[in-house]
């Protein structure tokens, strides 16, 4: 008798794709459309590569709209990793629940992200924003998380979450934590058997 | 069926009932599998900063689910939110927000100073409003006795929301403190839902008052006056297209610039 449905909760930006790389090297262009000058523009895509602090006190800004058009266009560039496709599907083949966890904004970008998913062949099951995956995890009793964001790496474990990060230079710093880092997707399976 | 629900049936009867956002603390693979029962799907889903409060964009909703989210939300077990028609609609509705990252459910004096001037506008050319709390501001809706396409109520409300910034300038306040974004945005298709009237705002709490010149109403009042708008705020063709002509916006201009979107609603 089939036991009861394994969940698994992953991540995209920087985890299944390249979106920092694509920030950072796409040629973006003022398209005449923004209501500033190219110069602010410039200053602007300057800011957001080097991801410096917001320090204005309001929700809705010139600069977050700036904002969010850049990230929504590396959302649609970002390549897929192979190994992280091959991975997802193998979940899909092993009868896993498969929750794709961001914190992009869905309700701008649940088209473009489907799309993508799509256009790369990667399965899901269900598609959820979180400004807290630990929290998501938790109340959704969900066991493992991959995910390369450095909170979700340090506090996963002490939450009951099995956290799992594609290894990247800025985690070098990172204090000591109980989640795993992995260079190939394929380091996983074993880890989320049992 | 609750009267409310036959009331808020009968208000946005010209939205489409067959998608909704809803919010609700209730989540879980077991409650999920519930809510999408009958063919419903899901188009994500939200865990939000407010508590566990969730929120999930709903669709293929058969008719007889939504009445039963509806019986929900008068009884305030969650909160419906409903999405406009991508072409053409009876309704239109100003959203103005608090546009502060924190505190922002405060009533700030140029929201009070940005929703009168609405009012006086829109009562001035005809098109009296139904203007509700919604959390962090308000939203004032207009009923048009017939669907008027999109880009008309854009144009028409676009005109309403520029007069009220100028004058919130001229006045010598700061418009980037209130965002006003206005609905059907023809920019924008099945993004934005809006919350309706009869619940509690998620967040804070507080049940959707309805705005009159004197003040808040308290929750009975309030549905008294939803109930009268719905029998006498009805604007007639000839009432929109006079009012459309008198604030100066000819129909089937091309779209402005872009200006940034809500980033979230209330």
């Amino acid at each position: 008798m089939a036991g009861p449905m394994r969940t698994i909760a992953i991540d995209l930006d920087d985890t299944l794709n390249n979106f920092e790389e694509t920030l950072q090297t796409t040629a973006f262009r003022h398209d005449g459309a923004y209501g500033f000058s190219e110069s602010v523009f410039d200053d602007y895509l300057a800011r957001l590569r080097r991801h410096a602090a917001e320090d204005d006190d309001l929700l809705s800004t010139e600069y977050s709209f700036f904002k969010y058009q850049i990230h929504h266009r590396c959302y649609e560039l970002a390549t897929a990793r192979a190994d992280g496709v091959e991975f997802m599907r193998a979940l899909k083949r092993d009868g896993w629940r498969i929750v794709i966890c961001t914190y992009r904004d869905l309700r701008r970008a649940n088209d473009c992200t489907r799309k993508w998913l799509n256009d790369h062949g990667i399965p899901f099951d269900h598609l959820f924003m979180a400004w807290n995956k630990i929290v998501f995890c938790r109340v959704w009793q969900i066991e493992h998380l991959v995910d390369d964001d450095s909170f979700n790496i340090i506090h996963g474990a002490t939450h009951g979450v099995n956290v799992y990060y594609p290894a990247m230079e800025r985690h070098r710093a990172l204090q000591p934590n109980r989640a795993r880092a992995f260079r190939s997707f394929g380091e996983i399976a074993p880890w989320i058997q049992g | 069926m609750d009267p409310r629900v036959n009331l808020l049936k009968e208000f946005y009867a010209g939205l489409p009932k067959d998608r909704a956002k809803v919010e609700t603390y209730e989540h879980g693979f077991v409650f999920l599998e519930k809510l999408l029962s009958g063919g419903v799907t899901l188009e994500y889903g939200e865990l939000t900063l407010s508590g566990l409060l969730h929120k999930y964009k709903l669709g293929n909703i058969p008719l007889a689910r939504m009445d039963e989210l509806l019986h929900a939300h008068v009884e305030k077990r969650c909160n419906v939110c409903l999405y406009f028609d991508g072409a053409a609609n009876n309704m239109f509705c100003f959203n103005l927000d608090n546009n502060h990252k924190t505190d922002n459910t405060v009533l700030i004096p140029e929201m009070e100073f940005a929703v009168r001037f609405i009012r006086e506008q829109l009562t001035g050319l005809g098109c009296e409003p139904l203007i509700v709390a919604s959390g962090r501001g308000y939203h004032a809706w207009g009923r048009l006795e017939a669907a008027v396409d999109n880009d008309r109520l854009y144009d028409f409300m676009l005109h309403v929301a520029v007069n009220t910034m100028a004058a919130l300038h001229e006045g010598g306040r700061d418009y980037r403190q209130i965002k006003i974004n206005v609905y059907p945005d023809r920019r924008i298709r099945g993004v934005v839902s809006l919350r309706l009237f009869g619940t509690d705002h998620a967040k804070n709490k507080v049940f959707s008052r309805v705005l009159t010149p004197d003040g808040l109403l308290d929750e009975a009042a309030s549905w008294a006056a939803f109930e009268r708008h719905l029998k006498h705020g009805v604007i007639s063709r000839e009432k929109f297209d006079e009012a459309l002509a008198l604030i100066g916006a000819p129909g089937g201009e091309p779209a402005p610039a872009k200006r940034p979107v809500a980033d979230s609603e209330s």
